[in-house]
């Protein structure tokens, strides 16, 4: 269960405070699949970050399975993204100098999974997101988007998190590899019940998950 | 794959910038080591040097060197003066003489040649005219070179204990009419121990022969200082002071004293200060180098230290990445470090090689160099013709000297190389600790907002 009470985030900025986010109140259970629509600068790739945390709010608390984690202390933050959480970026941002195996194994190795399996599981990992084996040791330049994104997401799977953040997982996509990726995280979702939030611009996209929430100017307009 | 593979591996990413910045921080080590390479033997010269140049200092007579010159032989008040400024630990007094045919029934074992007519062309016969057209007239002979002294071995060439070949030494410290003649000498005029000459009107006893492995040397006569004294009739005279300082660190001091108490009277020397003037030179080739070292190394951690934070800027973004999938600020640090180390330590190894190679020819180049300007500049001083035995053994000493000088050959010692290791060591560490300064600054949200 993760619960966000009352968030607010606000920037200082040459030109005057800039308020992210106004109070957001959310709670998404465990394993549902989520989407956050909204337009450019209405605060949704903020809020990701904060469920993510990589950053913090300026004020409220988000609650995830009985941890406040805006509390917790850096290194048991860096813990938290490793162990319970995997990010889909909209640019991949794969490792460029590292295969994709090595891509997944680096995961593997920041959430505490042995070495001596590291490759097994980032090689099922790959299979399984449709990675097939001559395209593991390549590097993400001599992959396709689609490719990058799948790997992205074996990546995120890696130390099997609770909630997968997936900040416009499709945006940088043709429609149809888009779909495909789509229907993988969704598929993920109802297999292995894992929470996904999914940050998108695409209305067909959200329309498909389980609940959707519209952010405005930094509020939630809809749930 | 750990921390360390990935930190070498990403040290290797770009080829050609890793190659440039290599090749740089290379060249920045070679300099370092070459120019410890030369500092380390240019000193150990100078210490060589400076040790080697003793403890002696020399006094004469203002204006006069061994039989030449003119002015007022040193006196005995001068001699006590000397004997008793602080650090000068012994004193031995010289008074030169030459016996010629009216002198003595001793005839010189040394022929006059051209170059003793020429010296003696003013007491010949017709001089004025001599003078005027400078034609060398035949003297009757040449002279015999008589050495008074307090102590007979200074007349060793060798710097030791004078070479009696029969006989025994005599007492510098005595008033007989003694003396030790040299081997040549000796044998031209058929002199053993116990034989008798007879020189300035009174009979001589020859208690010794002594070598030297010096013509001009062993064709003379040692007696002690006092005889020669009584026998010129110059009661007190010497004409050269040989003094010896209790420590190398006092010579300066005992000179400087020196040259006040007597006061303009005498020419005072010494082979450390003459030494000191010789290595200046290679002092200011080891200021010079150490210098080289500090700018080699700055440059050096300047390299690795831009060459770094360029690499921290332009991956940026992946660094908020791997703290985003949990990478702890220890990890990204770890993989820059090593990252900057391997930079580093392929840089060192072809620096060092490259270092051996040049510090060679770099030490030899800066020391002739030095030396080609220093000999034009440096005045010289030669014993001259009848100069005290302690004098013409200054002047050989000093031609050695200036020889040695540019005989530093350049050598790579444990310590060098460890103290070339200790600035690589720490060119990497100044180099690495802003960059990952840097990188642990760098918060993952920022860096994925600007997408």
């Amino acid at each position: 269960m993760l619960t966000v009470d009352k968030v607010s985030k606000s920037f200082t900025t040459p030109g005057g405070t800039v308020h992210a986010l106004q109070d957001v109140t959310l709670s998404v259970k465990t394993g549902e699949f989520v989407s956050i629509i909204g337009k450019s600068g209405s605060g949704k790739s903020t809020l990701l970050s904060i469920l993510g945390a990589l950053d913090t709010p300026t004020s409220g608390s988000i609650i995830v399975d009985d941890t406040e984690i805006n509390t917790l202390s850096g290194r048991k933050q860096t813990t938290y993204r490793a162990s319970k959480i995997g990010f889909v970026f909209q640019q991949y941002n794969l490792i460029p100098n590292l295969s994709a195996l090595e891509n997944v194994m680096l995961a593997l190795e920041f959430g505490g999974y042995p070495a001596s399996s590291r490759l097994d599981r980032a090689t099922q990992l790959l299979h399984s997101v449709g990675i097939e084996e001559d395209q593991q040791h390549r590097r993400p330049s001599r992959l396709s988007g689609g490719q990058q994104q799948r790997v992205s997401i074996a990546r995120a799977l890696a130390n099997q998190p609770a909630y997968i953040l997936a900040d416009e997982p499709t945006g940088n996509l043709d429609s149809v590899t888009g779909k495909k990726i789509f229907d993988l995280l969704h598929d993920l979702s109802r297999s292995q019940k894992t929470t996904i939030i999914v940050v998108t611009h695409d209305l067909d996209i959200a329309g498909k998950t389980d609940r959707t929430f519209t952010l405005q100017n930094g509020k939630i307009t809809t749930k | 794959m750990n921390v360390v593979t990935r930190g070498i591996k990403n040290a290797v990413r770009s080829p050609i910038k890793t190659g440039a910045i290599v090749l740089m921080f290379a060249i920045s080590i070679a300099l370092i080591l070459s120019m410890l390479v030369a500092r380390g033997s240019v000193l150990r010269k100078v210490d060589e040097v400076k040790a080697n140049a003793g403890t002696s200092i020399t006094i004469t007579p203002a204006g006069i060197v061994g039989d030449q010159g003119g002015g007022e032989a040193l006196t005995t008040a001068q001699i006590t003066i000397i004997k008793n400024t602080a650090n000068v630990s012994s004193v031995t007094s010289t008074l030169t003489d030459r016996l010629g045919t009216t002198d003595t029934n001793l005839t010189s074992s040394l022929a006059l040649g051209s170059f003793g007519a020429r010296q003696q062309r003013f007491e010949a016969p017709n001089s004025s005219a001599s003078e005027s057209t400078g034609a060398a007239h035949p003297a009757p002979t040449s002279r015999i070179n008589v050495t008074g002294t307090s102590d007979p071995n200074s007349i060793a060439t060798n710097g030791g204990v004078l070479t009696i070949s029969s006989g025994a030494t005599i007492d510098g410290n005595s008033s007989d009419n003694i003396a030790l003649v040299g081997a040549t000498l000796a044998t031209k005029n058929n002199l053993a121990v116990n034989s008798t000459f007879t020189a300035y009107g009174k009979t001589i006893t020859v208690k010794g022969i002594y070598t030297t492995g010096n013509a001009f040397q062993d064709s003379g006569i040692i007696m002690p200082i006092a005889t020669v004294q009584t026998l010129t009739a110059q009661p007190g005279a010497v004409n050269n002071v040989s003094a010896k300082v209790n420590s190398s660190d006092n010579v300066a001091s005992t000179v400087a004293t020196l040259k006040t108490t007597l006061a303009g009277k005498a020419d005072i020397t010494s082979q450390a200060e003459q030494a000191a003037t010789s290595v200046s030179s290679l002092e200011s080739i080891a200021t010079l180098t150490l210098t080289g070292v500090i700018a080699a190394a700055g440059a050096g951690a300047l390299i690795i230290l831009l060459a770094m934070i360029l690499v921290v800027r332009e991956r940026r973004r992946e660094i908020g990445v791997i703290k985003a999938i949990g990478g702890s600020n220890k990890k990204v640090i770890g993989q820059f470090i090593v990252e900057g180390l391997t930079m580093t330590v392929i840089g060192a190894v072809i620096g060092f090689a490259l270092g051996i190679a040049v510090s060679g020819p770099m030490t030899t180049s800066l020391v002739s160099n030095s030396q080609n300007s220093a000999s034009t500049t440096s005045p010289t001083r030669g014993g001259g013709p009848g100069a005290g035995g302690f004098e013409g053994g200054f002047a050989r000493a000093q031609s050695q000297l200036t020889t040695n000088l540019t005989q530093v050959s350049a050598t790579l010692t444990p310590q060098i190389l460890m103290s070339a290791i200790g600035i690589t060591l720490l060119i990497a560490l100044l180099g690495s600790a802003i960059p990952a300064w840097l990188t642990a600054r760098i918060r993952p949200a920022e860096v994925l907002r600007t997408e």
